[in-house]
């Protein structure tokens, strides 16, 4: 039985060093090398039928190329329906190795201290603190919240959004009585982005905390799985991570609640698949996981890459690395998969999808460094190696199907007869057409595989047929699905090899912010974005057509998705459409047909904000008005700023933005004179972090006569004495 | 009002000043105890008098000075008093830290919602309210338990070299004409 033991004894401010006894590897072996070689051998399989096929029609350099991508992209395929098939039968017959299987409901929580921590930056914060405000609530339920403390961690760069997240933040803490429980604070600087928000956190008050908890912007989370998460850590003092699945939800466009329909659907069987190759080598996704805090101090700061980007420098998908330092400590992680009560919100429409894909496939082939990282276990690699796969997965199909033309476009310029040849097929007796259909059958099999398991699982599962609105209907939903998906791939191609390129090249993608009608995407902005896809797919079609019309027929999936991606991208945006499909029991989810207390709590919240909100748009430099002049708001905004001098890194960071310093009020004096709109951003953000000249441009917009205030400050303190 | 009366001359100029003067003054003066959310008309009133009152006693001797001038400032004048006095903290402050304690305090304390008849009024004051004024503390966080977390690097082996070759000056260019040399290479290669 692995334990933990101290190396060290305690230093005077230091902490001791922890070990723990290094992990039982033989078993977890013998399942990776089960659950790979099947897939191998898949792969071997069919990769020998299609060789063969290519062979009948005359070898040649690129049928070489085409079959090695064949073989990457199969292998791929494979692995993807053994995670389904393995899930499957631990479904079936039950999985005795996950963490939850531990007796660990009577483990007491008494002397435990956690954080649950949101870092933001620059989000929608009503949706955040709803989001908060459900999860306290739902542990308060509990009789448990004492031993839980929440941090706000903004790095929110806009000023508006800072202002409002601290007014905000005092209302909630008022509506909530929780002065003292729910904490705020923002950095002063983005240094590390997230993992280094979270970095800052850590350094500032980590010690304080046995474990903490990280959620996403979006993230709700259950009082009881809280309370279960701590429980299983202190059951397994080994363990020093435990991610949980978090449910997709609250989706209301078509393309989300599809989004949610899968992820609800098939990842049970896919993490049960996940956790059976990977035990207590699990993987980190960033949020909705608890972490035990003295092993991720002390093992999980991210060193910086050597090189330059897209590769070298700062790390920005940490999470898997966090999980892979963790474990090369020695540190267990696990998912608890069948741990409910963890939630999480899609993308509304294939655009914003795209644009957090963009994001991801970054971080995910900057992990092509940290594969080299020595020291690392092999199962940490393989996490690394798959979620690198995911993206390059675009560029190899669209490679492969490039080549595929290639080859008949030669085949029939250069005048080539197509005559067949034997090959070992004659043992199967199968013609040409035949051959290749066969292989294209074994393709859709593995594809389509875990999605009638999935069913099946379903069907023999009656709480969960319930759940997802019945067997007819979730049937419906696997098939709408499956159509949606098959005209979504060809984008997400599209999209990931424009991503990998430009990464590699290192010249990034910027994109516009995202234009949103009431109803969903705008119609402009899917033809602003989706225009090259279109005129890809019309003409790829039309060389097809050329080329064979018989072989464009078997195209016409990719071409469809293609040509149609700006009304596709449009429709699935609506909210109207999500909602008929709802209606008529499409994409259910059990979260849907039997809301949980704390979805519906805010839902309700969210519902009542819509209702009241203030629709009249907010004049320019709207923060920096209200942290001027409103009396509270102000002292707020100043009495956090004060308390930052406490602590000595942000006094030194406060030193070195020049905070203080007589050209601070100089800044002030212009600001009041000639307005917000003679300072630059940079200006303006220096004087909202100087408490003293808040305080002073308080006092001096009240005292000093309009005529020598800026029109802006006049019309903004007009407004002010109107508001109710 | 006698007050007021008092001050007022055979003109129909208010302690020398002009009405309209003080009228802007009024409005000033109103605008900013409205944002302080006092909402009850009659105690608006009544502090904006008060505070135009010591404004007009002040008024002769500043000619210089504009009516909402002299109010505004006494309004900050009578506001700091009454924090110093509720907060019992001297009223000499120059970075105006009690103007901000106070005002933090009368949000935490809710004087909008539950004392808004308590605000300027001279002692004595509910002893509820005095405890909830200076017990007001915003607190956005528990005490600091500072650490340094500190990074091990990546061995990264021979990658570590690979990763330099980034410093080669004109490495994409080179790169790029080695990508062109591939690509007549394959045309060759392909089309014979």
């Amino acid at each position: 039985m692995p334990g933990v033991t101290t190396q060290s004894a305690p230093v005077a401010g230091k902490s001791p060093q922890l070990v723990v006894s290094p992990l039982p590897r033989a078993h977890r072996g013998w399942r990776v090398f089960v659950f790979y070689s099947a897939a191998v051998l898949a792969t071997g399989v069919v990769s020998m039928l299609f060789a063969d096929l290519l062979w009948r029609t005359g070898w040649s350099a690129s049928r070489t190329i085409l079959l090695v991508l064949f073989v990457i992209l199969f292998l791929l395929i494979a692995i993807g329906g053994m995670h389904g098939l393995v899930g499957f039968i631990l479904r079936v017959f039950g999985d005795h190795r996950r963490i939850t299987q531990t007796d660990y409901r009577a483990q007491s929580i008494a002397e435990t201290s956690t954080a649950i921590v949101f870092p933001i930056h620059n989000e929608n914060i009503t949706r955040v603190y709803e989001g908060l405000r459900a999860t306290y609530e739902s542990l308060k339920s509990t009789g448990q919240l004492e031993h839980f403390d929440f941090f706000i961690l903004s790095d929110s760069t806009d000023l508006d959004k800072w202002v409002e997240e601290e007014r905000r933040w005092y209302e909630l803490i008022r509506e909530l009585d929780a002065l003292g429980r729910v904490y705020y604070r923002r950095r002063l600087d983005n240094e590390g982005r997230k993992s280094g928000n979270v970095r800052d956190f850590l350094n500032t008050w980590g010690r304080r905390y046995r474990y903490f908890l990280v959620c996403d912007a979006d993230s709700v989370m259950r009082g009881e799985t809280l309370v279960d998460l701590v429980k299983l850590m202190e059951a397994h003092p080994t363990v020093g991570l435990i991610q949980t699945v978090p449910a997709l939800v609250n989706a209301e466009s078509l393309f989300g609640r599809i989004q949610q329909f899968s992820n609800r659907f098939y990842a049970p069987l896919f993490i049960a698949g996940l956790n059976y190759w990977a035990l207590n080598l699990g993987n980190y996704w960033g949020h909705n996981a608890i972490i035990r805090t003295e092993p991720f101090m002390q093992f999980c700061d991210l060193p910086q890459l050597p090189g330059r980007k897209p590769f070298g420098g700062q790390i920005l998908s940490h999470d898997f690395v966090e999980a892979a330092l963790l474990s090369r400590a020695d540190w267990e992680v696990w998912f608890a998969y069948d741990l409910e009560g963890s939630y999480e919100e899609a993308p509304p429409g294939m655009i914003e999808n795209s644009q957090r894909e963009r994001r991801w496939c970054q971080g995910n082939l900057q992990h092509g460094l940290v594969l080299f990282a020595k020291g690392l276990r092999g199962v940490n690699r393989l996490h690394l190696v798959l979620g690198i796969c995911g993206y390059l997965a675009g560029p190899l199909w669209l490679a492969f199907l490039l080549t595929f033309n290639w080859i008949h476009w030669y085949q029939k310029y250069t005048g080539l007869s197509n005559i067949t040849v034997h090959a070992f097929t004659p043992y199967l007796n199968l013609s040409g057409t035949a051959h290749a259909f066969l292989i294209f059958i074994i393709c859709m099999v593995a594809l389509f595989l875990p999605k009638a398991l999935a069913l099946i699982d379903l069907a023999f599962d009656r709480e969960r047929r319930r759940a997802f609105g019945g067997l007819a209907r979730t049937t419906a939903g696997v098939v709408g699905e499956t159509i949606f998906s098959t005209l979504h791939a060809p984008l997400l191609m599209l999209w990931h090899t424009r991503f990998v390129l430009t990464n590699l090249l290192g010249t990034g993608v910027s994109w516009s912010q995202q234009k949103r009608g009431p109803d969903g995407t705008t119609w402009l902005f899917a033809i602003q974005r989706h225009w090259g896809h279109t005129l890809i797919g019309l003409a790829w079609g039309g060389f097809m057509w050329e080329l064979n019309p018989y072989l464009f027929w078997w195209f016409t999936p990719l071409f469809t998705g293609m040509v149609l991606s700006i009304p596709l991208s449009v429709w699935t945006s609506r909210r109207s459409l999500g909602a008929r499909a709802r209606k008529a029991g499409l994409f259910l989810t059990p979260e849907e047909t039997k809301p949980p207390a704390e979805l519906v709590a805010l839902r309700s919240q969210m519902r009542i904000h819509e209702i009241t909100a203030d629709t009249t748009p907010r004049r320019p430099h709207a923060g920096l008005a209200e942290a001027v002049l409103d009396p509270y708001v102000n002292a707020i905004h100043v009495s956090l700023l004060r308390e930052k001098r406490l602590n000595p890194v942000y006094a030194e960071q406060l030193d070195k933005l020049g905070v203080g310093r007589e050209e601070v009020r100089v800044l002030g004096e212009k600001l009041l004179a000639e307005g917000p709109v003679s300072l630059t951003a940079a200006e303006q953000l220096l004087i909202m972090t100087d408490a003293r000249a808040m305080v002073w441009l308080h006092q001096q917009s009240w005292l000093r006569p309009g005529e020598t205030l800026a029109p802006w400050w006049r019309a903004a303190i007009q407004e002010y004495s109107r508001r109710d | 009002m006698t007050g007021l009366n008092a001050l007022s001359d055979v003109s129909g100029r208010l302690a020398g000043r002009p009405l309209e003067e003080w009228n802007a003054a009024y409005a000033k003066v109103e605008n900013y105890f409205h944002a302080m959310r006092i909402r009850n008309k009659a105690l608006l009133g009544q502090l904006v008098l008060r505070v135009l009152e010591r404004s007009m006693k002040r008024a002769p001797a500043e000619p210089n000075h504009s009516a909402t001038q002299i109010a505004a400032e006494e309004m900050d004048r009578i506001v700091t008093e009454w924090f110093a006095a509720v907060l019992q903290e001297p009223p000499t402050n120059a970075d105006q830290m009690l103007s901000t304690r106070g005002r933090l305090a009368l949000l935490l304390a809710d004087m909008p919602g539950q004392w808004q008849d308590q605000f300027l009024r001279p002692p004595p004051w509910p002893e509820e309210f005095v405890q909830a004024m200076r017990d007001a503390y915003l607190q956005a966080g528990p005490n600091f338990q500072l650490s340094k977390m500190t990074a091990r690097p990546f061995d990264l082996g021979p990658i570590t070299t690979l990763t330099n070759l980034g410093r080669i000056p004109y490495l994409k260019m080179a790169l790029t004409w080695a990508l062109f040399v591939l690509l007549l290479v394959a045309i060759f290669y392909f089309t014979h």
